[in-house]
């Protein structure tokens, strides 16, 4: 636990990053920041690299080239002064068996450097924090995989460290362990930067302030959601009910641009079609839209802009990635 | 200097809470104390040149070869099978602290195991009452034996954890201490079984076999004979191993 005077701009950086195993690069040119108290989501494919990236920034990986820095200290040079700053909750979380959870968060917390004194507080208030204290006195061998997985936010949380990475950590939670978790990371927006690799892109939306996304073992998009939202999917998608058959609904459709397409059409009873239309980016498309469906005469019951989610930008940010490399 | 005194304490605290611990250690003391009960034995049918003590420390081997990998087995490939050593490194703790941590625990277990033995000379002494011979005590050889095998102790051990590095296996990395241990140990006097005739190419490899004589050395420094050149060896092979040992954890994946 070390208490910095100053504060450095970044929190973490990775510049160029890469690591290959003989002829298979697992990450290239991995190059991105995150700021101090700012929650960033690492997403990607399965072997995109992303424990890859997680395993070199926390030290237990050396890249092949490229630099990272925690809270200013290089960590492959000065790897005990930027593991002072870090705490690191690896994918699966390996746990001591033969172990209470108390009697592991407390030699978690000394080898963290928490001082003597401050054991037994820091212990209480992360066990706090995971909702662990009733289980304290509880073997690691005879936990659940949810309450494992608080054991291992717990001991990140121990020394009130800079930076947290964690690898998949609501992997094997109930629905309200999830929020529990989802709660508490959003309470450390602003005292910790969080790098949080998760395969729940709802998860990742409701908690982080900007994502990363990996493909192939490299950076395929990374910003704001709204950004990434704007970049990659310019088209809106309108959710539409009305009163029309399906040879309407196709002279509408040829009456509108050509770039508009309909698509999930089904009727959903006393002559109401629902449909879904990808707009052009162009905002007088939607006002074309509705102009047209008043100029066909059809009666209208709802015409929604569908917000894209994160699941959308992340298989428009891969798929781009992979046409790419494609051609 | 803080995180090995916490791990090295974390380490005695769950080595003297295993079973395994105690049921190993039952095991050795049975096993030498049988040794020593048939040398008891021998000694009272017929003189012999060597005290009980002696007779136990010159059957040496066999709790080297039995009784150590057993320990030294679980300290470092166990954390590696469970991947608990990759979470141990994350925190500020170096592989250094993290080695010679479990590398003192296992060293201080066999040490300990070593100084339990004197309980055989002490109650035999005791029993057979003051009509016994009074080398059935036999302190000097019991103080000079329990040194060299702390001395011995620290290249032994520092192979065993060096072999555990190298395996998620515990199995494994028993097995291939033992094989190091064997191949130490009956080295020096395999070259000297060995027939004068036809073997002169190996002549080469006496003299640096004669440094390898363990049994021989334990003698010494039994008999209070303290040759610098076995201190230095098990000193430099010990630190050899235990570098090794640190690279190969830090390079573990």
């Amino acid at each position: 636990m070390a208490d910095d005077v100053t504060q450095p701009e970044l929190a973490l950086e990775a510049n160029r990053l890469t690591k290959r195993y003989g002829a298979l690069t697992a990450i290239e040119d991995i190059t991105f920041k995150v700021g101090p108290g700012e929650i960033v989501g690492f997403l990607g494919p399965n072997g995109a690299g992303k424990s890859t990236t997680l395993r070199i920034l926390a030290g237990r990986l050396l890249a092949t080239s490229g630099r990272a820095t925690i809270w200013g200290e290089s960590v492959a040079l000065e790897p005990a002064k930027a593991k002072q700053h870090l705490a690191y909750m690896p994918e699966n979380n390996p746990l001591p068996e033969d172990l209470r959870i108390r009697e592991y968060l407390e030699l978690r917390a000394r080898l963290k450097g928490v001082e003597e004194d401050q054991v037994e507080l820091r212990v209480d208030q992360s066990m706090h924090d995971c909702d662990l204290q009733g289980r304290a006195g509880m073997l690691i061998a005879h936990l659940s995989k949810g309450f494992r997985q608080r054991v291992g936010i717990a001991d990140a949380l121990l020394a009130e460290p800079k930076i947290i990475l964690l690898d998949e950590p609501t992997i094997g939670l109930d629905p309200h362990q999830i929020l529990g978790i989802r709660d508490l990371l959003r309470s450390l927006r602003g005292k910790m930067a969080v790098l949080i690799s998760s395969h729940i892109l709802a998860e990742v939306e409701q908690v982080c302030d900007r994502v990363i996304i990996l493909n192939r073992g490299r950076i395929v998009a990374q910003g704001r959601t709204d950004e990434l939202r704007r970049d990659l999917l310019p088209s809106r998608g309108h959710r539409v009910v009305a009163a029309c058959t399906l040879a309407e609904l196709e002279r509408l459709t040829r009456a509108m641009d050509t770039q508009s397409t309909c698509r999930e059409v089904r009727m959903v009873g006393d002559g109401w079609c629902e449909f879904r239309i990808t707009l052009s980016p162009d905002s007088a498309a939607r006002d074309q839209l509705l102009s047209s469906l008043v100029s066909a005469g059809l009666r209208v019951r709802e015409v929604a802009e569908e917000q894209a989610g994160l699941e959308d930008i992340f298989l428009a940010a891969t798929r781009r990635d992979n046409r790419e490399v494609r051609t | 200097m803080r995180s090995f005194r916490v791990l090295l304490l974390h380490e005695l605290r769950s080595t003297w809470l295993s079973w395994t611990t105690w049921a190993t250690w039952a095991l050795f003391l049975s096993l030498l104390g049988i040794i020593h009960w048939y040398a008891i034995l021998a000694c009272s049918r017929t003189p012999m040149p060597w005290t009980p003590t002696e007779a136990v420390f010159r059957w040496f081997p066999l709790p080297l070869l039995c009784i150590l990998p057993l320990l030294t087995m679980r300290s470092l490939a166990e954390e590696r099978r469970a991947g608990t050593l990759g979470a141990l490194l994350t925190t500020p703790a170096s592989a250094l602290a993290v080695v010679t941590a479990k590398f003192t625990s296992v060293w201080l277990t066999w040490v300990i195991f070593w100084i339990s033995f004197a309980i055989f000379p002490v109650a035999a002494a005791h029993a057979l009452g003051a009509s016994t011979d009074p080398r059935i005590l036999d302190g000097v050889t019991l103080g000079g034996g329990i040194a060299f095998i702390a001395l011995s102790g620290l290249l032994h051990v520092s192979i065993g954890m060096l072999c555990g590095s190298r395996t998620r296996s515990p199995g494994l990395a028993a097995l291939m201490t033992f094989i190091c241990l064997l191949g130490l140990t009956v080295s020096g006097g395999l070259l000297d079984a060995l027939p004068s005739d036809g073997w002169e190419w190996l002549g080469w490899l006496k003299e640096p076999a004669d440094h390898l004589r363990t049994v021989g050395h334990l003698e010494d420094f039994a008999s209070g004979i303290i040759d610098s050149q076995p201190v230095v060896l098990y000193l430099t092979g010990c630190a050899l191993c235990l570098g090794l040992t640190v690279l190969a954890i830090e390079t573990a994946d």
